[in-house]
């Protein structure tokens, strides 16, 4: 095809020339790959890559110059050099008869002038996109244009139709989707449901008849907005919003061990951290820097920011964890799929993680106390003090039992005698036995109870059974000596293979150095024989024993001692004690993490094999975010300026997206922790944008932008169905009404505790169990556990805290059913709301019933209603705790409308 | 997205927040418009097994001494190992034989050690997969990978693929059933949903009593007498339905509702299926006493009624991990060789065992080799392995009467068709009616499944 000469050469000459001074520069080869990175490819990437890379429309692909110069189906699209013979520019200047690019609208002339200089120095384009750092080569440029690597830029409201319903710039972009796709808004809430949901979604507790009244009187203009103030100036705000912020940082109150439950002792500082963040309003920028480095914030002092870095102080043990809940949790990137190769879907090679990976690293767990050098000092001095002394303790009393066992094995011939008269045929007491025989009472006690017991573990004193049935043994005295000297033989090889593993251990004395060496044991039989009567230890095998059978342990042994001996070991316990009596509860400390001193770049595991390594990566940021490389210690303090400074595109779109999934039951990313390809798309990418925008702008305040969403119409909607909308947005996608929601579980705890007038709500501190039925607090200062979750919470849809969870997924089952119908917690509700009100309407049942609809559900009953509470209290007693059981268990109360 | 797998959309849809009636029956090809989760879903094709019983002797039971008999390892007894430095946790010393003997069962001659001689008398039912291995001698990641497919926390289990994939048959009992007396290792996070809706966790119940009302949780009102309760449920469900008629259309309100329902039914459902003094002195006594006893008996009336997958821990955190006495093993299996013997039997006489696949197994085996390390008092016991050991399975479409793969001569390592967990969950799965790359589930950007990305049917293992 011939293309015309374009008639408007001469105006676009004049353009030229406005554009030469900025042009001038570009004239050496390292200023054109500037000017070209800076002016040319982030138009090109915005406006033309999308259609124009891999998706190749019109046959044209623009990953190259040589692709530009090869051009596409209406022939090459620039002539380097030559910017008016070049079909791109004729395309972006609409001067081309039938192209005219970009459709989505016309390029600024500033950007028509810049991509017209560039074509005329020579379309420079560099092979390799020049970044600063990081492997970015094998991102494509389609990849760096995907929606959420964009920079936000806060776009112009639209205009919209019935410009009347455009309360706020909210509903400008939210009210342009439902009319581009011919949905009509649902009518407002009324003032009662609206109130109920601002309280349930600002503070997790329904508001009281009290607030509903007033609220519902209160005509003024800005009623909703000053309620929406107290709300978020209410300490209650920061226990509601803090949770969802501790199920992204997967908080827990333990530790996942594997045996038994390992609190963390502290954790619940964190935990109150976050409230008080909340609470304060602390900008979110900085809310996210003190998580990632509180280190080197402030000279590292401030514990009211380096209590954050719990983030990585409690989390579970695993690198991969931290990576994962750094990309998810702050980025809304799946960084850890590129833990064994280049990310599948987004533009995360392989050497983003373990570039990330060195970073924590190079950071180690530590403690951060909270109290001064001295304290600190002299608690440690007094722990060392006390574990000496009563290492002293031990030791000595050890070497008495140890030898206690010998003398009186020295006896075992007697004993097996003695014990014969107690267990076979005679059936003697202990004490008669043990007198004739001029033995210690308790040892024969213990040896009858021992050989009483069988099977045993070894089959070495088998032949005394035999011997219980003869009326009188000829052979037991023979046999017993034998086993005297057997036992004593135990003992003496005991010894001798104890010293020889001591020099084999050589001092080490850690699990991994006894999983390496070779010890030597007495052999099978021998060994429980030795371990039934001499084991300082539990074992399982034995009946009513702590140790073995001649095994004197602690105070046990004292009347064994000679008073010297007895004097020596009382006056180390009295000592023990009086320390222990002076010393302090441990200081108070933050769960925090440290730099190591040397920190150090990883290599990438190849297929995340760590025996496989490949070249070593420096510590920087996600090169698909600029690859800024890490200069301070870990490079931790990098890394939080990375996430949390202005110029990335994803920190405030994931974190306003948060804060809209909360309010409306469903995000503007409907999956909230993954803005990557494998995300969902943004259903409003503009308000998104708007949003976010907004956000920096008022200095990261959440609050800010609890406001300006509240106030939206949006909000407001009812959320009956409207009927022509269910066929076109079935899932309430574009918002058009409000979601119902059914509480999770702390406002149902929260509610149920508050309705029934239960509710402490004295706050922060160590954690309470949900399961104590004394327990009365708010639950978010609840135990959370990764090793047992609590069965109530579990029930409830509680996030799992061994990995960063996105939002809450609500089930809806049977055995919750089985909660509400039988659950002790439930019924005393029950009961107590009943209780309240009689202290509150007297005995009345209609006007109990009044008060009753009035605390649950925030609305006096209908006439039908009454009827029905008439008619079931009629059950006779204990009517009125299952009337309000009831109540407490229907959706009505259940859901936020 | 291929047919057949269920979006994080959908399920979301389905269990509650969101929930049409048309957007399920679209989905879950039941053809059901149950809200429910846990309502019957049919699998990617016809299946020949409905049901999983895992009964799992956790601490990694010794192959070399239950069914995996290696004469060799008598002959060379005390002699060091040849087959090279294979790592282990700890330290190992010289081959050690097997205290026990074996015998040939059944017409299919299996042999099996002594102290399995009551599951030997099912010989002809049992499938032994000699030459299972996995990746760690170490037992969290090994527990991770038998039961979640994966070596670390956050995946879920495989009773909650199952239930996410087939629903159940009994909606008035949980789909999915974990009994232990206490803990294993590890604990809840074994039989954990993780991402998946929290419908399909595992029930955890305590198998350490008789009466079935301190085993379930909230099973039995303390207060009020049935009728009351039934009065209560009543008046419930006329608030809700009055509540429900102002709201127009709310699938999610409905969805409450009916679970509500049954959980007011499962009350005495529940209370039934858990409570063992229900059956005949004589089964009782073929089952014996004990809890893991009580634990098999229970997880056959929970499949005769319907639960999809049901797991019976040996017992709390891990008695068949013997370290240092092998002789354990008579007492371990002194009070589970036989109810677990009874089981198969009983499913067998039932005709349950055609659509219910029996698994016995451990997260790893033991070594052939005696331990020595310094963690251990007494030499005479054997150490994590997890290059071999063995797995049983019965029933659900199994083939009876085999011996699957082989372990070197000394049972070390798994030589001769090599089976990992992965491969292990890509056969069950496939019996039940899945292929186990499309029992996929959308979560954080990409497809999970319960075999991660491996796994292959083991068609030899079919009948």
């Amino acid at each position: 095809m011939r293309i015309k000469p374009a008639p408007t050469i001469g105006a676009f000459s004049a353009l030229l020339c406005l554009c030469f001074a900025s042009s001038a520069r570009a004239q050496s080869g390292a200023d054109a790959v500037e000017f070209f990175e800076t002016r040319v490819r982030p138009v090109l990437a915005e406006n033309c890559f999308a259609c124009h890379t891999s998706t190749k429309l019109g046959g044209l692909e623009m990953v190259s110059r040589s692709a530009l110069i090869k051009g596409g189906n209406s022939g090459p699209a620039i002539q380097p050099g030559h910017p008016e013979r070049s079909l791109l520019l004729k395309a972006v200047k609409h001067s081309h008869e039938r192209l005219k690019m970009p459709p989505q609208g016309k390029l600024t002339d500033e950007q028509i002038g810049n991509i017209s200089v560039w074509i005329r120095d020579g379309a420079v384009w560099p092979d390799a996109p020049a970044t600063q750092a990081g492997d970015a080569s094998r991102i494509t440029d389609e990849e760096r244009n995907f929606w959420s690597f964009r920079p936000v830029r806060e776009p112009e409201p639209p205009i919209v139709r019935d410009e009347a319903r455009a309360t706020t710039t909210i509903d400008r972009f939210v009210l342009k989707r439902l009319e581009e796709n011919g949905l009509e808004p649902a009518p407002p809430a009324d003032k009662r449901t609206l109130l109920r949901r601002a309280y349930l979604d600002l503070i997790g507790l329904p508001p009281t008849p009290r607030q509903v009244r007033a609220f519902v009187e209160d005509d003024a203009p800005d009623a909703f907005a000053n309620i929406v103030d107290d709300l978020l100036a209410s300490p209650r705000y920061g226990e509601r919003w803090g949770r969802y912020w501790l199920d992204v940082a997967r908080y827990s109150d333990d530790k996942l061990n594997s045996t038994q439950m390992e609190p963390y002792p502290q954790a619940y500082r964190y935990r109150d951290w976050v409230i008080k963040a909340f609470n304060d309003d602390m900008p979110y920028n900085l809310f996210v820097k003190a998580q990632i480095a509180g280190d080197f914030l402030e000279g590292g002092k401030n514990p009211n920011l380096v209590a954050g870095l719990a983030f990585y102080g409690l989390s579970p043990q695993f690198q991969d964890d931290r990576i994962d809940a750094t990309g998810r949790g702050f980025l809304g990137l799946t960084v850890q799929c590129a833990q064994c190769h280049d990310h599948k879907f987004d533009p995360i090679p392989t050497e983003d993680y373990y570039a990330l990976l060195g970073v924590f690293n190079s950071s180690k767990v530590d403690e951060f106390p909270l109290a001064d050098e001295k304290t600190v000092a002299e608690y440690q001095k007094k722990t060392a003090e006390i574990a000496k002394e009563q290492k002293q303790l031990d030791e000595f009393l050890g070497i008495q039992a140890r030898q206690l066992v010998e003398v009186l094995a020295g006896n075992t011939s007697s004993y097996l005698e003695a014990a014969w008269n107690v267990l076979g045929p005679l059936r003697r007491g202990v004490p008669e036995v043990a007198h004739e025989f001029l033995l210690d009472e308790e040892t024969l006690e213990r040896w009858a109870r021992y050989l009483d017991h069988s099977p045993r573990d070894h089959p070495l004193l088998d032949r005394f059974t035999e011997f219980l049935t003869d009326p009188s043994p000829g052979n037991l005295r023979p046999w017993a000596d034998e086993m005297e000297t057997l036992v004593l033989d135990v003992l003496r090889e005991k010894r001798r293979i104890d010293k020889e593993n001591e020099i084999r251990l050589g001092g080490e004395d850690s699990s991994r150095a006894r999983n390496e060496v070779e010890l030597l044991s007495l052999e099978r039989d021998r060994h429980f024989l030795w371990r039934d009567l001499g084991s300082a230890q539990a074992f399982t095998a034995a009946v009513g024993f702590d140790h073995g059978v001649l095994y004197y342990a602690g105070a046990e042994i004292d009347r064994f001692l000679p008073a010297a001996w007895r004097e020596h070991a009382d006056r180390l316990r009295a000592k023990i004690e009086s320390l222990q009596k002076t010393l302090p509860e441990k200081y108070p400390f933050l769960h925090v993490v440290h730099d190591k001193d040397d920190p150090k770049n990883e290599h990438v595991h190849i297929r995340g094999s760590k025996d496989n390594l490949g070249a070593e990566v420096p510590r920087r940021f996600l090169s698909i975010l600029g690859g800024r490389e890490f200069k301070t210690g870990s490079g931790r303090l990098d890394l939080a300026e990375s996430i949390a400074g202005p110029d990335n595109p994803l920190t405030a779109r994931v974190m306003v997206n948060r804060v809209w999934l909360h309010h409306f039951g469903r995000g503007i990313v409907n999956t909230p922790s993954n803005f990557g390809r494998m995300g969902e798309k943004p259903s409003h990418p503009k308000l998104l944008d708007y949003l976010a925008a907004r956000f920096v702008r008022n200095g990261w305040s959440i609050k800010a932008m609890h406001r300006e969403i509240m106030m939206s119409d949006a909000y407001a909607r009812g959320s009956e169905s409207v009927g022509k909308n269910e066929g076109i947005d079935p899932d309430n996608r574009l918002f058009w009404r409000a979601n119902r929601r059914r509480l999770d579980v702390e406002a149902l705890r929260d509610s149920l505790l508050q309705v029934s007038g239960n509710l402490e709500l004295s706050g922060g501190g160590e954690p309470t169990l949900v399961s104590d039925p004394a327990n009365r607090r708010r639950t978010v200062y609840s135990y959370v556990s990764r090793r047992k979750l609590d069965k109530s919470l579990g029930l409830f849809d509680f996030p799992n805290p061994n990995r960063t969870s996105p939002q809450r997924i609500g089930t809806n089952t049977p055995l919750q059913g089985l909660f509400f119908l039988n659950s002790e917690f439930v019924m005393r509700q029950a009961e107590r709301l009943s209780d309240r009100l009689i202290d509150e309407a007297g005995w009345d049942d209609a006007a109990r019933i009044r008060r009753a609809y009035w605390l649950v559900y925030g609305r006096p009953p209908k006439k039908e209603e009454l009827a029905m509470g008439h008619e079931y209290l009629r059950g006779g007693a204990g009517a009125w705790a299952s009337y309000a059981q009831a109540l407490l268990s229907s959706n009505e109360f259940l859901y936020i409308q | 997205m291929p047919p057949g797998t269920i979006s994080r959309r959908d399920m979301l849809r389905s269990v509650g927040t969101g929930l049409g009636a048309v957007g399920l029956a679209r989905t879950l090809a039941a053809g059901t418009s149950s809200p429910n989760p846990l309502a019957v879903r049919e699998p990617h094709f016809p299946a020949k097994a409905k049901h999983v019983i895992h009964l799992f002797l956790n601490g990694g039971a010794s192959q070399v001494d239950s069914f995996d008999y290696k004469p060799m390892l008598g002959k060379y007894n005390g002699k060091p190992y040849p087959g090279g430095n294979l790592k282990t946790e700890r330290k190992t010393g010289a081959l050690m034989r097997s205290p026990f003997e074996f015998k040939e069962f059944g017409e299919s001659g299996l042999k099996i050690s002594e102290i399995f001689s009551n599951l030997g008398t099912c010989a002809d039912d049992l499938c032994i997969v000699k030459s299972m291995y996995t990746d760690l001698p170490f037992h969290e990641p090994s527990l991770f990978m038998l039961n979640c497919g994966h070596r670390v926390a956050g995946h879920p289990s495989m009773g909650a693929w199952l239930t996410y994939g087939l629903g159940t048959e009994n909606q008035d009992l949980p789909g999915y059933i974990v009994m232990c007396p206490g803990l294993p290792v590890i604990g809840p996070q074994l039989w954990s949903s993780a991402f998946l809706p929290g419908s399909f966790q595992g029930a955890y119940v305590r198998n350490d009593e008789e009466d079935p009302e301190k085993l379930v949780s909230y099973v039995r009102n303390p207060r009020l007498r049935p009728r009351q309760q039934a009065r209560q449920v009543e008046l419930l469900g006329k608030l809700n339905r009055r509540h429900l008629g102002q709201q127009g259309h709310a699938p999610e309100l409905e969805a409450t509702i009916h679970s509500m329902e049954v959980a007011f039914r499962m009350q005495v459902e529940a209370l039934d299926a858990f409570d063992v003094r229900n059956e005949s002195t004589r089964t009782r006594e073929r089952y014996g006493d004990g809890d893991f006893a009580r634990g098999c008996l229970i997880a056959r009336r929970l499949v005769e009624r319907g639960v999809r997958m049901v797991q019976v821990y040996y017992g709390n955190m891990q008695p068949w991990d013997t370290h240092q006495d092998i002789q354990r093993m008579r007492k371990l299996t002194a009070d589970s060789d036989g109810p677990m013997a009874a089981l198969i039997q009983d499913l067998k006489a039932s005709g349950l065992l055609d659509e219910t696949i029996v698994l016995i197994s451990g997260e790893f085996g033991r070594t052939p080799t005696v331990e020595v390390s310094g963690r251990i008092s007494v030499q005479n016991g054997r150490d994590h392995n997890s290059h071999g050991f063995s797995a049983v399975l019965a029933g659900g479409g199994f083939k009876g009467g085999l011996a699957y793969g082989n372990t070197d001569d000394f049972g070390f390592k798994a030589e001769e068709n090599p089976v990992h967990p992965h491969d292990l969950h890509a056969t069950m799965l496939h019996l039940m009616g899945f292929d186990h790359t499309r029992l996929t589930y959308r979560h954080s950007g990409r497809d999970y499944r319960l075999t991660d990305v491996e796994g292959k049917v083991v068609e030899a293992l079919l009948a």
